[in-house]
């Protein structure tokens, strides 16, 4: 057993409101630079929808993570050592700019420069990346609240194997529906990102698991961005390196949760230290897709176990992190609730982003001019939800629907619960019932109720200690460390070797 | 405190070879010294040797194919005795600038011109004041020989054959090769019948070469010692073989009074060709290159049908 620590996360798309507040956060912190402007570390997406890159989800276009080959190997979609000679001045699959979106400002200058006229001046759109006037064809969340839109919306990638009559259900006015789904880096415990770098520019963080890219040693080769299967690497096209989210580690050092988790409206993001075991990270990566996700969940250690703790010890792990681990409500989530699910795992790259998948409206039809629901209900079915359950099990459980129907039980019967004791418009009996239906007992959820809805900072934020002096103490003396931070200036990541 | 040393450190002898290169004693230097002295002095004979030689090397390449020393008049006049037809400044004049002196209205010069169908002796390359003395000495003491060994060729008279015919198109279009290993005609020249891609195109056309040589005799001297720029360099030191002669002279008298290639009509063809192999290549590579990554969302936006955007429930 070779314990890590790994800060995990968890998004509650129930919670979601799709405000972009995250990614504002987020820009302008660090991506708000040029050659950056077209990154989002943090973007919001409309689901169903193509997403940002355009229909990143398709993998037969971008090639991106893993795939098992029948040898019992895993190897990298989109590059290989044999590949990497041929391509070596093109990379391909690589989306391309139209397929991210030229970004553009508006020549505001024109409000106050206009000479006299018979009309108001305007501020015409101009591309920040030639300056010149642009028509507007698309933009990072360009699909945004289109739900049943004909060319996005329609075009999803995870409506694959749902019914034609599903798909027009999603489709149709009055009956469509769509959710948010807000992504940064993984952070992935099996990242491609770093093992298609033929500079040894990426690396994951020892202490904390953030994969970060070396600004020094990157070499623009863009493998990452073609080998990731989330599109989470971005090439800055002025410096000549690749940039990607940080987890805002320099926040997370000084005990601050990151910007996008820090601003979050809908309070949907959870973060939390979870002890897993680096060991069964290959054997895990090449399980078959049905056995994917309990796979990695079987992967996070029980923090409290004795054993588990001994040999976080010994593996460096401080005590600090081991008390912070146990306080995770990331482990709530995924492992002891089982309702948050990787997005993707059929990607193989083991995410460490969480989400709990979103309960959704009731089926509806209209055969004359009315409209009517297919059940009345006031907690429904699951699988009378307007999102078919196969949808959710392509996108968190590889296809498979028993994880994503766990999950979505669970919730239900937590509302149920709830309302059984505080309406009481629901009898207690079927509320019980419905919760052994969901595996689930009173008391857990009372607790997922709780962190779900009265969550407090320090409830979704449970950030463990960096110790950043014992990573300082590698290389200087902390003490003499001490004195000199502050001065000096850092070097910004910069064009060339 | 260190002791100070006050005694010179002796150097061993890897050091002081290092330092000095490698030690030599006085007499080795005398004898390096004597055996450069004698190359040099070899190598100055031999340069002078070597000129010695040159004259009737240059006069072979550059004057045998016009010009015979007792072998009768090819394209220019039998230069057997020549030095006593004319005195010798006015050879030496003449042989430097061939066009001053026809300019300057010479009488000699223009029926020479004439004779030689208006075909103007050419200014010799790489020809000095020494050579041209050498030259004059040579053709004076060849003269005096019964049997110069500028003669010229011996062309037979016996008929072409058939054989002799395929044989010189089989060289003329590189089917076999020449034995000294001299360019194929057709990578310079063409002829009424190569095929499609044509000839070269950097020499004439050579279909009616065998009238404008004036026959038989003056092609065969001709393709003995070629002597234009292009083709001297390469058949030099490669010349062809009497057989060889003898068979592509049999070919160009067959094209006497053939038409010439139309050379306008293959480059059209080559244009064409070449149009049809650059679009095979495109197509080719992007139906080899189907499945590359092509822009997604741009396609997407193209390819959704405009119905759907007015579709109702």
């Amino acid at each position: 057993m070779n314990v890590r620590s790994q800060v995990s996360m968890v998004f509650h798309l129930d919670k979601c409101i799709g405000c972009h507040t995250c990614s504002v956060a987020c820009k302008n912190i660090w991506t708000d630079r040029k050659g950056a402007e077209y990154m989002w570390f943090n973007n919001v997406e409309t689901k169903p929808g193509t997403g940002y890159p355009t229909k990143w989800e398709d993998q037969e276009k971008y090639k991106g993570g893993w795939e098992s080959n029948g040898n019992g190997k895993l190897d990298i979609k989109s590059t290989s050592r044999t590949k990497i000679i041929p391509n070596i001045f093109h990379n391909p699959h690589m989306p391309s700019m139209d397929d991210y979106y030229e970004p553009w400002t508006y020549d505001y200058q024109n409000l106050f420069n206009a000479p006299e006229g018979s009309d108001q001046p305007t501020a015409e759109p101009i591309s920040m990346i030639d300056g010149e006037k642009i028509d507007v064809q698309s933009g990072p969340n360009w699909d945004d609240d289109l739900g049943g839109s004909p060319i996005y919306a329609e075009n999803d990638p995870n409506l694959e194997g749902l019914t034609e009559q599903q798909k027009l259900q999603l489709s149709s006015v009055e009956r469509l529906v769509f959710f948010y789904l807000p992504r940064i880096c993984n952070h992935c415990l099996n990242p491609c990102c770093v093992a298609s770098c033929p500079s040894g520019a990426l690396y994951k963080r020892g202490e904390d698991g953030i994969v970060l890219i070396d600004q020094k040693k990157c070499r623009a080769w863009r493998s990452c961005v073609a080998a990731c299967p989330y599109k989470k690497t971005y090439f800055n096209w002025f410096t000549g390196k690749s940039e990607k989210c940080l987890l805002c580690f320099p926040r997370l050092e000084t005990g601050q949760a990151p910007a996008c988790f820090h601003s979050c409206v809908g309070r949907i993001r959870y973060l939390g230290v979870l002890l897993y075991d680096a060991d069964r990270i290959e054997e895990i990566a090449k399980l078959p897709d049905d056995e994917l996700v309990e796979g990695h969940r079987s992967m996070i250690l029980d923090p409290f176990d004795p054993e588990v703790i001994a040999n976080a010890k010994r593996s460096g792990i401080s005590d600090g992190v081991i008390e912070s681990a146990q306080r995770s409500p990331v482990y709530q989530f995924v492992v002891k609730w089982k309702i948050a699910l990787p997005p993707h795992i059929e990607y193989r790259t083991l995410p460490m982003l969480f989400y709990v998948p979103p309960m959704s409206p009731v089926q509806a039809s209209k055969p004359e001019d009315t409209i009517h629901h297919a059940s009345e209900d006031l907690f429904h079915d699951i699988d009378a939800s307007r999102v078919p359950m196969k949808f959710f099990a392509n996108l968190f459980g590889a296809g498979h629907e028993g994880v994503v129907r766990y999950a979505l039980r669970k919730q239900k019967a937590v509302r149920w619960h709830r309302r059984a004791e505080t309406v009481g418009d629901v009898d207690r009996a079927t509320a019980d019932r419905m919760l052994h239906e969901a595996n689930c007992t009173r008391e857990e959820a009372e607790e997922i109720y709780k962190l779900t809805s009265l969550c407090t900072f320090e409830d979704r934020f449970v950030i463990p200690p960096m110790h950043r002096e014992q990573a300082i103490e590698m290389m200087k003396e902390p003490h003499e460390h001490r004195t000199e931070t502050g001065f000096g200036f850092v070097g910004g990541p910069q064009r060339g070797l | 405190m260190q002791k100070v040393q006050d005694e010179p450190i002796p150097l061993n002898a890897p050091q002081c070879r290092a330092l000095c290169g490698p030690d030599v004693s006085d007499r080795q230097r005398t004898a390096w010294l004597t055996a450069l002295v004698i190359a040099v002095l070899w190598s100055l004979a031999a340069a002078s040797a070597l000129q010695a030689q040159d004259t009737p090397d240059y006069f072979r390449q550059n004057c045998m194919n016009c010009h015979t020393i007792g072998g009768g008049r090819l394209t220019g006049p039998d230069l057997k005795d020549v030095t006593k037809r004319k005195d010798r400044t006015w050879l030496a004049n003449f042989i430097a600038n061939p066009k001053a002196v026809f300019d300057s209205g010479d009488s000699y010069a223009q029926k020479i011109f004439e004779e030689s169908r208006n075909v103007p002796m050419p200014t010799l390359p790489g020809l000095t004041k020494e050579r041209l003395e050498n030259l004059l000495n040579l053709i004076e003491a060849e003269s005096k020989l019964e049997e110069s060994q500028f003669k010229g060729l011996q062309i037979s008279n016996k008929p072409f054959t058939d054989a002799d015919r395929a044989f010189g198109r089989a060289i003329f279009l590189g089917h076999s090769k020449l034995d000294a290993g001299g360019t194929s005609c057709i990578s310079c020249h063409s002829m009424y019948d190569t095929p499609a891609l044509g000839g070269g195109r950097l020499g004439p056309d050579l279909t009616n070469i065998y009238e404008r040589l004036k026959g038989r005799k003056s092609l065969s001297a001709w393709l003995m010692a070629p002597g234009t720029e292009t083709m001297q360099p390469i058949f030099k030191s490669r010349p062809m073989t009497a057989d060889e002669i003898n068979a592509l002279a049999a070919y160009f008298e067959s094209s006497a009074g053939e038409r010439p290639a139309e050379a306008a009509a293959n480059r059209v063809a080559l244009l064409l060709m070449g149009l049809a192999g650059a679009a095979a290549l495109v197509f080719g590579f992007d139906a080899i290159w189907k499945q590359r990554f092509h822009s997604v969302r741009r396609r997407l936006v193209d390819t959704t049908p405009v119905h759907k955007f007015s579709q109702e429930s």
